[in-house]
C-alpha cells in the first residue's frame, strides 16, 4: 500500500508540474513581444516567486482576481457534486444491474446526447414556465447553475458506476465464491459493492473533469461570476495571465481528484479483501 | 457483439449517412438562401410555410437549421479525424516506444488531458485564428484519446501474447504492426463515430460561447446562442437547432456502439 501511495504521490506531483508548465506557457504569451523564449523564462521565474502577474481586465493581481471569483465556482462545484452523488449513485447502481441495463441503455443514450448548454437553457425555460420568474434571484442566483452542473455530474457518476458494475459482473471470483457457499446477497454486498465503489473512486478525475466542463457552460448560461466565466472573458480579451492561472487551478483540481480517487480506490479494495 | 447492439450501430450509421446527405444537399433542400432576412414575419411559430418557424429577423429556421447542420457536420468530421489520428493512433504508437520516451510523452500529453477539452479548444482558438475551429476541437479532444489509447496499449504490451512473441524473436516493429491492425481493423469506424460525438459537443459549445463559427456561416451552437434572446417567447428558435444537434450526437453515439458506461 505504501509503495502504491508513494507512486501515486509521484504521479500527482508530476501532474501538478505539467499543469504549472502549461500555465507558464500560456502566461508567457502576455509578454511575448520581445520573444517567446525570453518571456517563458521570465514567467517561470515569476511563478517560482509566486508572482502570477496582473489581470489585464481589472489591473488587480491575477491571484486576487482569482480569489474574488473562486467562491462562486466552489459553491457551484460543491453543490453540483452533491447533486451528482445523490442522483448519480442510485441511478448508476440501478442502471448497472444486468436486467435494467438493457432497457435503460437507449434512454441513457438519448439523455447523454444533450450538451450541457442545451440542458442549461432547458432548465432556465422550465423555471420560467413553472412560474419562478416572480423570484428572479432564483434564476440569477446559484441554484439553477448548480443544478445544471449537478446534472452533468450525475451523468458522469452513473456512467462510471455502470462501467464498474459491468466489469464486476463479469468477474471470475463470483463463481468461486458461490461454490464456497456464499449467498448472492453476501457476494454483492461484501465483494462486489466495494469493487463498484472503488471503480467510482478510481474515476474521480473523470468526474471532476465533467463537473469543471459543466461549470464553464453553466456560469456562462446563467451569468454567474465564477472563475470559469472569468476564463472565457479572459481568453476573449487575451488576458493571458488570468487565463493561465485559471487553467492551472482546473488542471490541479483534476489531478488532485485523480490522486485522491486512486488512493481511495486502492484502500477500499484492500479493506474489502 | 450482441445482435441488439449491431442493430443500434446500423441505425446510427444509417442516420449519420442521412444527415451527411442532408448537409451536403442543404443548398437544394433549403427553401431560402443562407441568412435570407425577412423570409416571413419575425418569430412566426411553426406552420406549413415555415415548418420550424422563423427567428427574430424573420429568417426561415428550417433552412437555417439545415445550413447550421451542414457547418457542424463538416467541422466535426475534420475534428474527429484529427482527434483519432493525433489522439488514438499517436497514443497507441507512443506506447510502443522505448520506456523513457514513452513515459515522457505520456506525462506531457497527460498534463493537457487534465484540462477540460472545451477550455483547451477555446485556448487554441484564442492563440490562433477563429477560422481553425475544427482544428481546435480536434486538438482539444486528442489528449484524452491519446491517454486512453496509450494506457490500453501499454496493458497489451505486457500481456502474455506480447511476451511470447518477443520470446520467439518477433521484432518490436512487427509486433506494433500486428497490434495496430488488431486495434484499428475492427474498431476504426466506431472510434471515428465516438470522436464525432465528442467533438460535436465541443464545437457547438465553443460556438455557443462565441469562439466558434463566424457569421454568416452559423453552426447549430451559434444558432442556439442567438436564440437566447427570444426562446422564452418563441421556443422554436432554440428547440429545432438543439434537436438537430442532439440527433447528430445521438446517432454518432449509436454508431460508435456506446454501452456499459463507455464515454465518448
Amino acid at each position: 500500500m505504501w509503495r502504491f501511495a508513494l507512486k501515486a504521490c509521484g504521479r500527482w506531483a508530476l501532474a501538478l508540474l505539467g499543469a504549472l508548465l502549461i500555465a507558464v506557457g500560456v502566461s508567457a504569451l502576455a509578454s511575448a513581444k520581445g520573444g517567446y523564449g525570453a518571456a517563458l523564462i521570465h514567467t517561470l521565474v515569476s511563478f517560482a516567486r509566486l508572482d502570477f502577474g496582473t489581470s489585464a481586465l481589472s489591473g488587480q493581481s491575477a491571484a486576487q482576481e482569482l480569489a474574488a471569483h473562486l467562491p462562486v465556482t466552489a459553491h457551484l462545484m460543491l453543490f453540483g457534486a452533491l447533486v451528482a452523488l445523490i442522483l448519480g449513485v442510485p441511478l448508476g447502481l440501478v442502471f448497472g444491474s444486468s436486467t435494467i441495463r438493457r432497457v435503460a441503455a437507449p434512454l441513457i443514450q438519448i439523455v447523454s446526447a444533450a450538451p450541457v448548454f442545451c440542458a442549461g437553457l432547458g432548465l432556465a425555460y422550465a423555471a420560467r414556465r413553472l412560474g419562478f420568474e416572480e423570484n428572479p434571484s432564483l434564476l440569477d442566483g446559484l441554484l439553477l447553475p448548480s443544478v445544471a452542473v449537478g446534472l452533468a455530474g450525475t451523468a458522469a457518476v452513473q456512467m462510471v458506476l455502470r462501467r464498474a458494475a459491468s466489469q464486476a459482473q463479469d468477474g471470475p471470483f463470483r463463481i468461486g465464491l458461490r461454490r464456497l457457499g456464499l449467498s448472492a446477497m453476501e457476494i454483492e454486498s461484501v465483494y462486489v459493492a466495494p469493487q463498484v465503489f472503488a471503480g467510482l473512486l478510481d474515476a474521480l478525475g473523470e468526474v471532476m473533469l465533467a463537473l469543471l466542463s459543466a461549470a464553464v457552460v453553466a456560469e456562462w448560461v446563467f451569468k454567474s461570476p465564477g472563475i470559469a466565466d472569468l476564463f472565457v472573458k479572459s481568453i476573449a480579451l487575451h488576458d493571458w495571465n488570468m487565463a493561465a492561472l485559471i487553467l492551472f487551478v482546473f488542471a490541479g483540481l483534476t489531478a488532485t481528484a485523480d490522486f485522491i480517487g486512486r488512493i481511495g480506490a486502492r484502500f477500499l479494495v484492500r479493506a474489502a479483501s | 457483439m450482441s445482435t441488439w447492439r449491431r442493430i443500434l450501430m446500423a441505425v446510427g450509421w444509417s442516420g449519420l449517412g442521412l444527415i451527411v446527405i442532408a448537409a451536403t444537399l442543404s443548398e437544394f433542400l433549403a427553401r431560402n438562401a443562407l441568412g435570407a432576412l425577412h423570409a416571413g414575419a419575425p418569430l412566426s411559430p411553426p406552420s406549413e410555410a415555415f415548418p420550424f418557424g422563423t427567428d427574430l429577423l424573420g429568417r426561415d429556421l428550417f433552412s437555417e437549421t439545415l445550413y447550421g447542420l451542414s457547418t457542424t457536420v463538416a467541422q466535426a468530421g475534420e475534428a474527429a479525424v484529427l482527434a483519432v489520428l493525433a489522439g488514438g493512433l499517436l497514443g497507441f504508437v507512443t506506447a510502443h516506444l522505448p520506456r523513457p520516451s514513452a513515459a515522457s510523452l505520456r506525462w506531457a500529453v497527460g498534463a493537457f488531458a487534465a484540462i477540460p477539452p472545451l477550455l483547451l479548444a477555446i485556448l487554441v482558438i484564442a492563440a490562433t485564428t477563429r477560422g481553425m475551429v475544427g482544428l481546435a476541437a480536434g486538438l482539444a479532444a486528442a489528449p484524452l484519446a491519446f491517454v486512453r489509447a496509450f494506457d490500453r496499449a501499454r496493458r497489451g504490451n505486457f500481456s502474455a501474447h506480447s511476451a511470447y512473441a518477443r520470446a520467439t524473436g518477433i521484432s518490436a516493429s512487427a509486433l506494433l504492426n500486428r497490434d495496430l491492425a488488431y486495434e484499428f481493423r475492427d474498431t476504426f469506424l466506431p472510434t471515428v463515430a465516438r470522436a464525432l460525438a465528442a467533438v460535436a459537443i465541443i464545437l457547438s459549445t465553443m460556438s455557443f460561447l462565441g469562439f466558434g463559427a463566424i457569421p454568416p456561416h452559423r453552426d447549430l451552437g451559434l444558432m442556439i446562442a442567438a436564440a437566447q434572446r427570444s426562446y422564452f417567447q418563441a421556443w422554436w428558435t432554440a428547440a429545432f437547432p438543439a434537436l438537430a444537434l442532439m440527433a447528430f450526437i445521438l446517432l454518432a453515439r449509436l454508431a460508435a456502439g456506446l454501452d456499459e458506461g463507455e464515454r465518448p
